[in-house]
């Protein structure tokens, strides 16, 4: 069996370095815990009162007053970043440091409404869906 | 005990540094002095004195709502040799007095979710 020259094993450690020296991120930021359907299920419009879902859900982020009644607003947001840097591959033959980054950044800005009358009755209930679109996916074509 | 030595030797390869980080935005709404507010009893000015000026205060059903609220961030990156991982959870504690037209408590919506913050790594999943 030939044994291997020491040039054959330097292009692969060279490769993997320029690999391991910090080319792709990941990151994700969310904010407060997010509301899910069936967390929400035991409301019932013209019967639950806003102390009920205070009961559940916790303190809301917002009321803020309407023309017919009181609007109670729980919100979350999910941020989902990724990138990668092709450029740490030629970096060891480059004279330059040369950069060819590909990233996406995903903002889901979520929040979940209750619509209460004056005597803090629920009236409605609704999500606003902003998602973050796809699973920390660089391309970004 | 070479097995362990070896998972060591490939962390120690693999993983270059770690980092952990904290924010915080307003003071800390402790629960012995919301506990203290009685509705029907605690005024306004009272609830000045124990808590400090609202944060923000809004017009509900034409009653003053007294906000405070506070942010709690924590951030934690793992960097390892071919990737970097960060997550930064960032979670509310926000407090509601909801006063009558009198200047009295009407009711107090308090939640404390910064509690339940911890230090994370992974960005996958919840």
């Amino acid at each position: 069996m030939p044994r291997r020259l020491p040039g054959q094993f330097l292009t692969p450690v060279i490769v993997a370095l320029a690999l391991t020296t910090g080319a792709c991120n990941v990151a994700r930021v969310t904010l407060n815990t997010t509301i899910e359907l069936n967390d929400v299920a035991f409301i019932e419009p013209g019967r639950t009162t806003l102390s009920d879902v205070i009961a559940k859900l916790g303190a809301p982020d917002s009321m803020t007053d309407s023309d017919n009644g009181v609007v109670v607003t729980y919100r979350f947001l999910d941020v989902r970043y990724s990138r990668v840097n092709f450029g740490w591959l030629v970096k060891p033959w480059s004279p330059v440091d040369p950069d060819l980054v590909f990233s996406r950044l995903g903002l889901g800005v979520d929040a979940f409404q209750i619509l209460c009358d004056s005597n803090l009755v629920v009236q409605h209930r609704s999500f606003l869906r902003h998602l973050a679109g796809p699973q920390f996916s660089p391309y970004p074509f | 005990m070479n097995a362990l030595r070896n998972v060591g030797l490939v962390l120690l390869l693999v993983v270059s540094a770690c980092a952990f980080n904290r924010g915080t935005l307003g003071d800390d709404i402790k629960p012995d002095v919301v506990n203290t507010i009685k509705k029907s009893t605690t005024t306004k000015a009272e609830v000045v004195t124990l808590l400090g000026a609202p944060d923000r205060i809004l017009q509900v059903n034409g009653r003053d709502v007294f906000q405070y609220y506070r942010y709690d961030a924590k951030a934690g990156s793992l960097l390892l040799i071919i990737l970097n991982f960060s997550r930064l959870s960032v979670k509310s504690d926000d407090l509601f007095i909801l006063l009558n037209r009198e200047g009295l408590v009407e009711d107090v919506i308090s939640s404390r979710r910064t509690e339940a913050l911890e230090f994370r790594f992974w960005p996958f999943g919840d």
